[in-house]
């Protein structure tokens, strides 16, 4: 018993939690001093701009502990994403569409096409612009403006992400340069927040960008030299995207001395920082950023980094995978849609 | 064809020459990647606000940052917010961008694109200065920073949460450390190495940009933000270190401010 009290009490303090020794993950001194505030030393939560859910002080403890060893509350290992489920072309009115649960998280995006003109610093490419939504039926807390900052965060983390040269070859949504261009307008619903709201809308942006076709358009130009636009006659000629460099963020959240992916809810509410990594399919990362009130270690920002590699590889593959499968279906596939 | 000679028949449209200006100092002498540029920190500037700081980098960026202590905080709007807030305090940033700050046009001040901008910027501010500070200390308070930037000649937000933390330290809040911030970049070029407080022509030209934020004291990073084209976590972590390692050398020039704006504060008593 008295040995089962120590490891809450070590493990307790790495939850951080005394005023000045919350940022330390290190020193001896620092950890004695903490282990002697025991089990009241707990007395934090992640309220941040997300879902906030109330945990109990026993209830975290239970949380890191099993992250400590490995096994977290639904059984997952520290690396293992939730089960997700993907279903691509839901809505009919976009351009392409995704729908995305990743655990109780659920994302629809859809992408539409519209003809605009190009920046004026690039007149030979198309671009993306990103709208989240957070509506009052994610969370109540998202009511009237609620859910304003967290959707601008969202959607300059995207910005950034897309904002790699490589990650949609936009040269290929240009009409005709300096005139017009394609606009793929990616619109991301909240319907539910279950915790890692970013990686599930990586996903989703992916799925429905790889699901986007965008109508074919030729530029005639007569002798006076007015130009004019025409569209292919047949609905089914279209120009695909090309998604094998969009990158995959993946959100590795701290827990005690360890990192999570796809943390839950509940897990959130237990990190006091994470880091987001935008990873390609190769591998390589394309943008880092940490969020939440803490601060983490730079040895422990390594190690993130590498399991960030690591996840999002396998996690791009696994994407790929049922992508390509439900394309092979064709028509024939029964489509799931909401009720499913 | 009629031609309407009273007045000038200009295109419809026109936009600012320096988009199609050819690209000035292209060749400049590689820079030390070690160097850093000299800076200029000074704390209490402004006899308002609780504290405040002046941050200014050789190349030309300057910021103020004003910094007032605990105020009531408003009624929080859901319960959720109100429990957290009777735990702990709140940092509220706010950033503002001179309507001259940067090169070429004016910019709107209260355009969308330059209100999203400084947005961006705010919350990226919130994300650095929040772990140097005891929020728990100063239940259902505020805390409110405000950066104005004067000029922008590159490395703006380690600049500013350079100013931001100073001036919280001058205002007399408790807090864990300073914050030091520090920006780096990278060229196109494969082979290019990275820079340290780049001016605002190399971070435009550049591949890969990072902004690091470190409290020295504890060891500990309060903020990284990164993008750029890809790179394995190798390279990340190598740029980290680099980073670091300037925050740490930056960080008497921090000290050194503090001390003297107390200096002088105790010699106008």
């Amino acid at each position: 018993m008295s040995e089962r009290r120590a490891t809450l009490r070590r493990l307790s303090c790495s939850n951080g939690a005394s005023h000045c020794s919350r940022l330390l993950e290190g020193t001896a001194a620092s950890r004695e001093r903490r282990k002697r505030k025991g089990l009241s030393a707990v007395r934090r939560e992640e309220a941040g701009s997300m879902a906030a859910v109330v945990l109990s002080e026993p209830e975290k403890l239970y949380i890191v502990h099993g992250v400590q060893e490995d096994l977290r509350v639904d059984g997952r290992g520290c690396e293992d994403y939730r089960c997700a489920e993907v279903e691509t072309d839901v809505v009919s009115n976009t351009s392409g569409s995704a729908r995305v649960k990743l655990g109780n998280t659920d994302i629809l995006v859809g992408v539409k096409a519209e003809m605009g003109t190009p920046k004026i610093e690039k007149p030979d490419e198309g671009y993306l612009e990103f709208c989240v939504d957070c509506s009052a039926n994610a969370t109540p807390e998202f009511e009237g403006r609620g859910g304003e900052e967290l959707g601008t965060e969202i959607t300059s983390t995207f910005y950034t992400v897309f904002s790699s040269e490589n990650s949609v070859d936009l040269k290929s949504l240009c009409i005709n340069p300096r005139e017009h261009c394609w606009v793929l307008y990616v619109d991301v619903l909240l319907l539910v927040c279950g915790g890692n709201l970013f990686d599930a809308i990586s996903i989703a942006v992916k799925a429905a960008l790889f699901n986007t076709r965008i109508p074919k358009v030729r530029v005639l130009e007569d002798e006076e030299g007015s130009k004019e636009i025409e569209l292919s006659d047949d609905p089914y000629d279209c120009i695909r995207l090309n998604v094998e460099n969009v990158p995959l963020i993946v959100t590795l959240s701290k827990i005690g001395y360890r990192h999570v992916v796809d943390a839950t809810l509940e897990e959130e509410a237990c990190s006091l920082a994470s880091l987001l990594v935008s990873v390609t399919s190769k591998g390589a990362l394309t943008s880092i950023k940490k969020v939440g009130r803490g601060s983490l270690d730079p040895e422990s920002i390594f190690e993130m980094m590498e399991t960030g590699k690591k996840v999002g590889k396998a996690l791009h593959v696994a994407l790929q995978k049922i992508l390509d499968e439900e394309e092979s279906l064709g028509t024939s596939r029964q489509k799931v849609g909401f009720l499913g | 064809m009629p031609v309407d000679h009273r007045r000038l028949c200009g295109p419809e449209e026109s936009h600012a020459p320096a988009l199609w200006a050819a690209e000035e100092g292209g060749d400049e002498s590689p820079r030390d990647p070690w160097a850093l540029r000299p800076l200029f920190a000074r704390a209490a500037v402004l006899s308002q606000a609780d504290g405040s700081a002046y941050v200014e980098l050789s190349g030309g960026t300057k910021v103020l940052c004003a910094a007032w202590g605990p105020r009531e905080a408003p009624e929080p709007p859901t319960a959720a917010a109100a429990a957290a807030a009777l735990r702990m305090g709140r940092l509220q940033c706010d950033f503002r961008r001179a309507p001259f700050a940067s090169r070429g046009a004016r910019r709107r001040p209260g355009s969308t694109a330059e209100r999203d901008a400084e947005r961006d910027l705010a919350a990226a501010l919130r994300t650095a200065l929040e772990p140097t500070l005891q929020l728990e200390r100063y239940p259902r308070t505020r805390l409110l920073v405000s950066v104005l930037l004067l000029q922008d000649e590159g490395s703006v937000l380690a600049a500013a949460i350079s100013a931001g933390a100073l001036a919280l330290a001058d205002s007399g809040v408790q807090m864990y450390d300073l914050a030091v911030g520090c920006a780096l970049c990278r060229g196109p070029d494969p082979s290019a190495a990275w820079v340290l407080q780049p001016g605002e022509a190399e971070e435009r030209r550049a591949a890969v940009r990072l902004t690091v934020a470190l409290l020295p004291a504890l060891n500990q990073v309060s903020a990284v933000q990164g993008a750029g084209s890809g790179g394995t976590p190798e390279d990340w972590a190598e740029a980290l270190c680099f980073g670091l390692d300037a925050c740490y050398r930056l960080y008497p020039v921090l000290r050194q401010s503090l001390l003297q704006a107390t200096c002088r504060r105790r010699r106008a008593m």
